[in-house]
């Protein structure tokens, strides 16, 4: 079946099966920023925002995605225009090995949307889908924290 | 999954139900689709989505609030209707059950459709007096604990229903579980009605016994027309665990759940005190 999916803001056609995940569609199709690790959406890893909230892309069927707007780490931003959040990450020594931050930043993406002056306990609450196995939690916290600061000055983005 | 050939997406709730009784058993609706993807089921050919239905919506109604099965936990715990409702219980539990990223899946009706022994919104829906709004052709309501005990393979899920009698009343559950994430080993919900000196009524649910989830009136009755003393509490922890079926598997024993079918009372009458005060 052959399903249409806005991915970071460009109109997307992908043929898939019936019973894909919008993990393994999104990886064979090149965004390979999102990550697998527990295939059952436990770790956050793979976490894509769906029209604007975030959803474990390992447990989504790629059909339930059609129609609708998937953004990817990738689309919040990049090297060449990194995102406040990202910045945040970097600066505040956020990023251990790295894996987990696409999903961590993601999350956090969709946090400040909604909220931008969020709490210590709402950040928590907000990325409770992510896992960080080199144990970063505190300054992943702290990193938010800062993105939400700066974004609330109205410095980027 | 393996052998689901083909997605169909449903525009309505006849079409959704025709398309599953032309297909039978190879047919199933998707709701959050959580739980298709993770427990595969081979009989399955066919998956009914209801995204396209018109049923993601939260509406307070002349009978209570009504909440369409497509509704996810996110929306629950962000709707300013529920969280008014019975102390905000319902949506407090919505917004901290599993983890973000799956309160933004999992759907109302999807839960209710499965009702694994484990799920931790259907016992909380039960004792704060819920109905199901069904579809099989025609519209039909039913108390959800009744779904659950007669479910009717095929009925679409369309909404539930929070009953308008329980403005007043308190609603409170318990859990015990090994981690914040984990599944509950036992479950424990209820709603009390308290107006100032006794407890006016009470449902009782518990659940992850490893059964499905499952009033006790019994236990309610003791309650019903007494005041927030230990002693009334202590009565009814007494008898809970030997009324109360639970039973053993690879998570816990059923001497275990037994005491902590006691500990779940002792923690209502701490949540109630605490109301009083």
């Amino acid at each position: 079946m052959t399903i249409s999916i806005m991915v970071n803001t460009v109109e997307r056609s992908f043929d898939v099966q019936p019973d894909e995940v919008l993990l393994d569609v999104l990886r064979r199709e090149g965004y390979l920023e999102v990550k697998g690790s527990c295939h059952s959406g436990d770790c956050g890893a793979c976490t894509v925002l769906l029209d604007g909230r975030p959803v474990a892309s390992c447990l989504i069927l790629s059909a339930k995605a059609d129609g609708h707007a998937v953004t990817t780490v990738r689309g919040i931003g990049d090297q060449a225009h990194p995102h406040i959040i990202q910045e945040s990450f970097v600066k505040n020594g956020a990023v251990q090995c790295g894996y987990c931050v696409p999903g961590a930043i993601t999350s956090a993406k969709a946090l400040l949307d909604e909220n931008p002056d969020p709490t210590e306990e709402e950040i928590r609450l907000a990325m409770d889908s992510n896992y960080c196995r080199c144990t970063g939690y505190e300054q992943q916290v702290e990193a938010v924290l800062d993105a939400a600061a700066q974004l609330r000055k109205g410095d980027k983005k | 999954m393996g052998r689901i050939t083909q997605y169909y997406h449903a525009t309505s709730l006849e079409d959704a139900f025709a398309k599953a009784k032309q297909l039978g058993s190879a047919a199933a609706y998707v709701g959050g689709g959580v739980e298709l993807v993770l427990r595969r089921n081979p009989e399955i050919t066919t998956l009914i989505d209801l995204s396209r239905c018109g049923l993601d919506y939260v509406t307070a109604v002349g009978e209570g609030i009504e909440i369409g099965s497509q509704t996810t936990l996110t929306t629950i715990n962000h709707s300013a209707d529920i969280r008014q409702y019975a102390g905000g219980s319902l949506a407090w539990w919505a917004g901290h059950i599993a983890h973000n990223n799956l309160r933004d899946m999992i759907t109302v009706g999807g839960v209710i459709g499965r009702n694994q022994p484990w799920n931790d919104v259907v016992p909380h829906l039960v004792a704060l007096g819920a109905q199901v709004r069904l579809f099989d052709g025609a519209e039909r309501i039913t108390p959800l604990s009744a779904y659950i005990e007669a479910k009717q393979p095929g009925a679409i899920i369309k909404g539930v229903l929070l009953p308008a009698g329980n403005a007043g009343s308190r609603g409170f559950l318990w859990r015990f579980t090994r981690t914040q994430q984990d599944i509950s080993t036992l479950h424990f919900s209820a709603l009390v009605s308290y107006d100032g000196k006794v407890m006016t009524a009470a449902n009782l649910v518990f659940a992850g016994r490893p059964g499905h989830a499952a009033l006790y009136p019994r236990l309610s009755e003791e309650l019903v027309g007494k005041s927030l003393s230990h002693e009334t509490f202590a009565r009814v922890a007494e008898m809970a665990p030997d009324l109360v079926e639970v039973g053993t598997d690879l998570r816990a024993t059923g001497e275990f759940r037994r005491e902590l079918v006691r500990a779940a009372i002792l923690n209502l009458e701490e949540h109630m005190t605490g109301v009083a005060q």
